[in-house]
């Protein structure tokens, strides 16, 4: 670091142990990832545009302005406080495969993730389930029980998914807040035995 | 994906004169941002980045930084990496997850989001 050994000055009434954690939510597109960080957010969810850089489209550098921008990746955030140095940012991971280097980042240091499943479209979060498993990830599955949709059995989500039986699984409802703190206390729980 | 209207964007990397990533080592979305002192005048600053040396005076996560000026991420890391190269932030560097966080986080981060 460009810091270190370096006698930097404390900056008054800072802390120097502040620490932002990380929660990925992730799933196919449309399930309700931007749902349900809106849901739990005390900001309004961040919305932003992200230029993708060399890793994603082959190209070296991007230089100038006058470089045509190939293409742009969205990606939403939103923060609950838990302490005045202690804060929760749930992020809301792009769907398409092509975005890989972008989980790769997101998914560093993070405490874990939610995989958000629709019952009528599981497939779409096979490749998020098996992302994090081969990083050994802890994440929750949290089945979107979209109105209309059919309940189902967890047991017969483990077993589409192939889940591991300590993954655990929840209904809920990305709207609802209530359920969506459930969905996040589970998944910290899951985190904690698994250390 | 918006391939069709980049406008926006192409305007908001003028403020990075086109740069898409920051100098210097890279950091993380949610690196805890300090502000180390305020730059002498004249300098270089554009206005983003003054208000994000008086964001950062409290250690602030990028993220919120970028949130605060409702800049993408990109964006955002650009802009300190350039307070970086000026001595004038320090940017926490990555720690593992296992370092981070200890069981009382864990136990407070479960509290806080019962209490929402």
């Amino acid at each position: 670091m460009e810091f270190a050994g370096f006698d930097r000055p404390r900056p008054s009434g800072g802390t120097l142990t502040a620490t932002a954690l990380k929660i990925l939510v992730a799933g196919g597109f449309g399930v309700g990832k931007t749902t349900m960080v809106g849901t739990i957010s005390e900001i309004r969810p961040l919305h932003t545009e992200e230029l993708l850089s060399d890793r994603g489209v082959g190209v070296d550098d991007i230089s100038g302005v006058e470089t045509k921008v190939a293409t742009t990746v969205a990606l939403d955030f939103g923060r609950i406080t838990i302490r005045d140095d202690l804060w929760l940012y749930l992020f809301g991971t792009p769907g398409q495969d092509r975005f890989w280097f972008m989980w790769d980042e997101l998914a560093l240091g993070a405490l874990g993730a939610v995989v958000l499943a629709d019952t009528r479209r599981l497939q779409d979060c096979f490749p998020a389930v098996d992302y994090f498993e081969q990083l050994k990830l802890p994440f929750v599955v949290a089945v979107n029980c979209f109105e209309g949709a059919r309940r189902h059995d967890p047991a017969k989500v483990q077993r589409a998914l192939g889940l591991d039986e300590s993954t655990p699984i929840v209904m809920c409802d990305a709207r609802n807040r209530a359920s969506v703190k459930d969905v996040l206390t589970t998944l910290v729980t899951h985190a904690m035995n698994r250390r | 994906m918006t391939d069709d209207d980049p406008g926006p964007l192409v305007r908001l990397y003028g403020l990075t004169g086109g740069r898409a990533r920051p100098p210097g080592e890279s950091f993380d979305l949610v690196a805890i941002v300090t502000t180390l002192r305020m730059p002498f005048e004249p300098s270089g600053l554009n206005p983003e980045h003054h208000t994000m040396l008086s964001i950062c005076r409290k250690p602030t996560p990028v993220a919120d930084v970028a949130a605060q000026l409702g800049l993408p991420l990109n964006i955002t890391r650009v802009l300190l990496g350039d307070l970086r190269r000026e001595g004038l932030v320090n940017i926490a560097p990555p720690q593992p997850a296992n370092q981070t966080i200890d069981e009382r986080t864990y136990r407070d981060v479960l509290h806080g989001i019962r209490r929402l």
